[in-house]
């Protein structure tokens, strides 16, 4: 059942988040006054560079460390990131490019079917929790996956996980579960 | 009384007289036991023949000596640092479940909840007001009372989210498995607060039914219930000819009038509103609904479906429109004279030129693309196209000129309709390859493996895919396709500006953080100024103590020379101290453990920082004893964190934070009183550097005064010392 219906499910992942180090100090004055689609911002302690190219925005410190984050797929993200070293590299620092790491991808999936979010708290009870007061869905944290899944009463899901493996694992695992707590639809 | 077998005969008759305090075996004689410790109360005879108990009460919350004042007021004294907190928590857990009109067992399942919370070390790092709140809300969850996390964060003028967070943590944690709300618990509050008079019983009911009625509907999943509480209540109230407007539930029920107007169209739309009041109480829909935000996606699927559906209605129809078109015109042009002679030529002219066009158009783009796959399309696609054409063409020819003139416009207007289309098709997908190629000769001229890891961990930056002339400082490089085929060459998609752009940015960047680039000046000639006059204090972020090096024998001299020198107290008797070490008892330690155990209840978490900032400023002479102070008092601190930490096993860090934690602020009422300097120095340390000091410092401190850790180890609540 599993594997028949990951072909129907569409997991579209919308946002990579990548880290990577330049192996040098940056001076963010340089950066911001020489680059395009930059934002200083001195009390941070950082600079936002936009690219247009794979759409990312990139927070870079005077430490050399830099977080990507915007970019729809991990290729994506790795060619973000080269293209914004490269870019540093123009700008005349001796930037290397190393410890490039996704750290978080964030998916969404929809499910065909609305799913009863108290039900399915009380099957899951430790690793689920549902606050209606506080957030509208609930939340499944997988923890050897390092993976959390946010159910919507609508059949919409959210995941975010350190890799998009995990996240399509997550998906196959949480599946079933919210099968069982499916709401039948009426036609109307 | 255990009834024990006789040593001597075996016997299990033993008699115990409570009066002379003895066991004897009644079977052999023999004297089991003598001077039987007896548990009874006695009396004592006082002044005036008054008979008073003798015997003292003692606290359950753990060891505390007993108090000298026989009342029993005290606040803090001389209790160890957990019971301190303990009773902190149920003070403040008391004041706040009274506010709630909480009863007295659920204000006891707090207190146990925090004490399992404080066990589980959950309190450090939050504050305790937050801890505290959490456990309420826990035990409302539980009892199933009234109490909305609104209501609490409204005492407490907390943000509800961070309450929240607090108490989700604390469940996980506690393993405690809260109920969900159920919005039919808050009805009968709310009627309550909305005064209905002698038939709030009435409107609480048919609200409720209300309540359950969107349950079903599944109106319920995802809101706050205190949502659907106001807008059932609005309804009954209405049906029950009370008037009560949206403004009054609001107030009541704590959600805003959009979220209330929400609700009632969402239970509008369902159809148990169509039915009368009379139908509602006796029938029940046995129909359920979908949830309100499905029905709405749903909606929105549907009208993009239709969208869909009529502008492929209307290709069709379109299609259907010109082939009439078309054969009216075949009809036309059968009944014209048909062109003869030189016009013939030149009708048919046309046709090999466009043609021609058409492939020369192609064919540039044709070889760019290096996939098979796409060249084949693209082929195909022109193939395809020129054979439409052509046969239009052939149509066209035939016709006058007058006729072409008139139907001209329309036909071409039509063909190249379709003309364009399958051109942008073609042109379309070739940007896309073409960026796709040039990427594969930028991989091919490069580096043909791929990279391997040790290559990207050395730092290299791989140039696959990137394209230089994007990045580059001159704007209109002719070699960059994309720009081209996007026809964007104004958009700059360059990352660097030229020297102007950098000129001009720089003024405007001046500009705008003037006040920033101000600030800044204005700290430096500050610091310059002090350093003239000498009385700068600087402030490494990294520079480290230097340790003298001590030179003792024996752990015990090392222990007194540094005690000595940093004159921590002329009450300890050095010789005891001498002889713990030797002895290793932990008995007669005098006042050196209690002053230990009395700094934490003075120092918290501001004057921690403050006594860092102290411990760094031993070098200035003017400040010499205050320092020495000030730092023996933060090598205390560090004493007991290392005791702490040898108690507790736990990580160092946590200590750091949790020293100042665990001791309640209640016990800071003293936070003045020892430390006599005053604040110099205006920036705050950040406490990331602070701990990290901490730690080191702690590291060197530990080895120093393992000895002192048994001193403080075992016992502190020797206190001779008010505050």
């Amino acid at each position: 059942m599993d594997s028949s219906n990951d072909d129907a499910l569409d997991i579209i992942i919308t946002n990579v988040v990548a880290t990577f180090r330049t192996r040098c100090h940056l001076n963010l004055r340089t950066i911001a006054l020489e680059g395009i689609n930059v934002i200083y911002k001195p009390e941070l302690g950082k600079v936002l560079m936009k690219l247009r190219k794979p759409k990312i925005t990139a927070s870079i410190w005077s430490s050399g460390k830099i977080i990507c984050t915007g970019a729809t797929s991990e290729d994506e993200a790795k060619l973000g990131a080269r293209r914004l070293a490269r870019c540093l590299q123009k700008l005349g620092f001796k930037v290397r490019f190393s410890a490039f790491k996704v750290v978080n991808v964030l998916a969404v999936c929809s499910m065909p079917f609305a799913v009863h979010l108290i039900d399915f708290t009380k099957n899951n009870r430790p690793i689920a929790s549902y606050e209606p007061e506080l957030h509208p869905a609930a939340m499944y944290r997988i923890k050897h996956l390092k993976a959390t899944v946010q159910v919507f009463s609508t059949g919409s899901v959210t995941v975010t996980g350190p890799n998009v493996q995990n996240v399509a694992t997550a998906v196959e695992q949480i599946y079933p579960l919210l099968f069982e707590c499916r709401k039948p639809l009426c036609k109307s | 009384m255990s009834s024990r077998v006789c040593r001597t005969c075996g016997g299990s008759d033993i008699d115990v007289d409570q009066a002379r305090g003895s066991a004897v075996c009644t079977s052999c004689g023999s004297v089991l036991e003598d001077n039987i410790i007896v548990s009874e109360v006695q009396f004592v005879e006082g002044s005036g023949g008054v008979s008073s108990a003798v015997g003292q009460f003692v606290s359950a919350d753990g060891p505390v000596k007993a108090p000298l004042l026989g009342s029993g007021f005290h606040t803090s004294v001389g209790k160890e640092s957990r019971a301190q907190t303990l009773q902190g928590g149920k003070r403040q857990i008391q004041q706040l479940g009274s506010q709630l009109q909480l009863n007295q067992h659920c204000l006891d399942t707090a207190f146990n909840f925090f004490k399992m919370v404080v066990s589980k070390h959950l309190t450090r790092g939050r504050k305790t007001e937050h801890v505290i709140a959490a456990c309420l809300y826990l035990v409302c969850r539980t009892e199933g009372t009234p109490h909305m996390l609104l209501d609490l964060s409204d005492l407490l003028q907390v943000n509800v989210y961070i309450l929240g967070k607090t108490f989700l943590l604390l469940a996980r944690e506690l393993c405690i498995n809260a109920p969900a709300i159920d919005p039919c618990l808050y009805i009968p509050r709310f009627a309550h607060m909305l005064e209905f008079g002698l038939k709030t019983h009435e409107v609480s009911m048919t609200a409720l039914r209300l309540v359950q009625r969107m349950k079903r509907d599944w109106m319920h999943t995802g809101r706050r219930p205190s949502g659907l509480c106001g807008a059932a209540l609005l309804v009954a109230a209405r049906m029950h000819k009370f008037r009560r407007t949206v403004k009054d539930v609001i107030g009541v029920v704590k959600v805003c009038q959009t979220t209330l107007r929400k609700r009632l169209t969402e239970f509008e739309d369902t159809p148990t509103s169509q039915l009368t009041i009379d139908e509602f109480m006796r029938v029940d829909l046995e129909q359920e609904c979908d949830p309100p935000s499905f029905i709405a996606a749903q909606h929105k699927a549907k009208m993009q479906q239709l969208e869909q559906e009529l502008a492929r209605k209307l290709d069709d129809v379109e299609g259907e429109i010109s082939c009439y078109k078309d054969e009216i015109e075949t009809e036309l042009e059968k009944s014209r004279p048909k062109l003869r002679g030189i016009y013939a030529a030149y009708a048919k002219e046309i046709d090999p030129e466009d043609a021609e066009v058409l492939s020369t158009t192609s064919d540039p783009e044709e070889p760019e693309v290096e996939e098979d796959e796409l060249q084949a399309a693209a082929q195909h696609l022109t193939q395809d196209f020129l054979c439409q054409v052509i046969q239009e063409e052939e149509g066209r020819g035939k016709k006058t000129d007058d006729r072409e003139q008139e139907a001209g416009p329309d036909m071409e207007g039509v063909e190249t309709q379709r003309q364009a289309a399958p051109l942008a098709a073609i042109l379309g997908k070739l940007p896309s390859a073409a960026s796709l190629g040039l990427q594969q000769t930028f991989e091919e001229s490069e580096t043909g493996e791929k990279p391997d890891d040790e290559q990207l961990e050395g730092g290299e930056l791989d140039l696959d895919g990137i394209d230089d002339q994007e990045i580059d400082k001159d704007q209109y490089s002719p070699g960059s396709v994309i720009n081209t085929v996007q026809g964007q060459s104004k958009i700059q998609s360059k990352y660097i500006l030229n020297e102007r752009e950098v000129q001009m940015k720089t003024e405007l960047w001046m500009k705008q953080n003037a006040d920033y680039l101000k600030e800044q000046k204005e700290k430096e000639e500050r610091i310059k100024k002090e350093k003239e006059q000498g009385t700068y204090k600087e402030k490494p972020k990294k520079s480290r103590k230097k340790k003298e090096q001590m030179e003792a024998s024996t752990a015990g001299e090392a222990i007194e020379r540094m005690l000595e020198k940093k004159k921590i107290s002329s009450k300890i008797n050095y010789d005891v101290l001498r002889d713990l070490n030797s002895r290793g008892t932990g008995s007669g330690g005098g006042s050196s453990p209690s002053r230990a155990s009395s700094d934490p209840p003075d120092i918290n978490a501001t004057t921690r920082k403050r006594v860092n900032r102290r411990r760094r400023k031993k070098a200035s002479n003017a400040n010499r004893d205050l320092a020495a102070n000030a730092s023996m008092m933060g090598k205390r601190v560090r004493l007991l964190i290392s005791s702490t930490s040898k108690k507790k096993t736990s990580n160092q860090t946590e200590n750091c934070v949790t020293m100042t934690t665990d001791t309640t602020t209640e016990e800071a009422a003293a936070e003045g009183t020892p430390d006599p300097e005053p604040y110099t120095n205006p920036t705050p340390a950040a406490p990331p550097t602070v701990l990290e000091e901490e730690e080191e410092e702690e590291d060197e401190v530990e080895e120093e005064c393992v000895s002192a850790l048994q001193l403080v180890g075992d016992y502190g609540c020797e206190e001779e010392e008010v505050f």
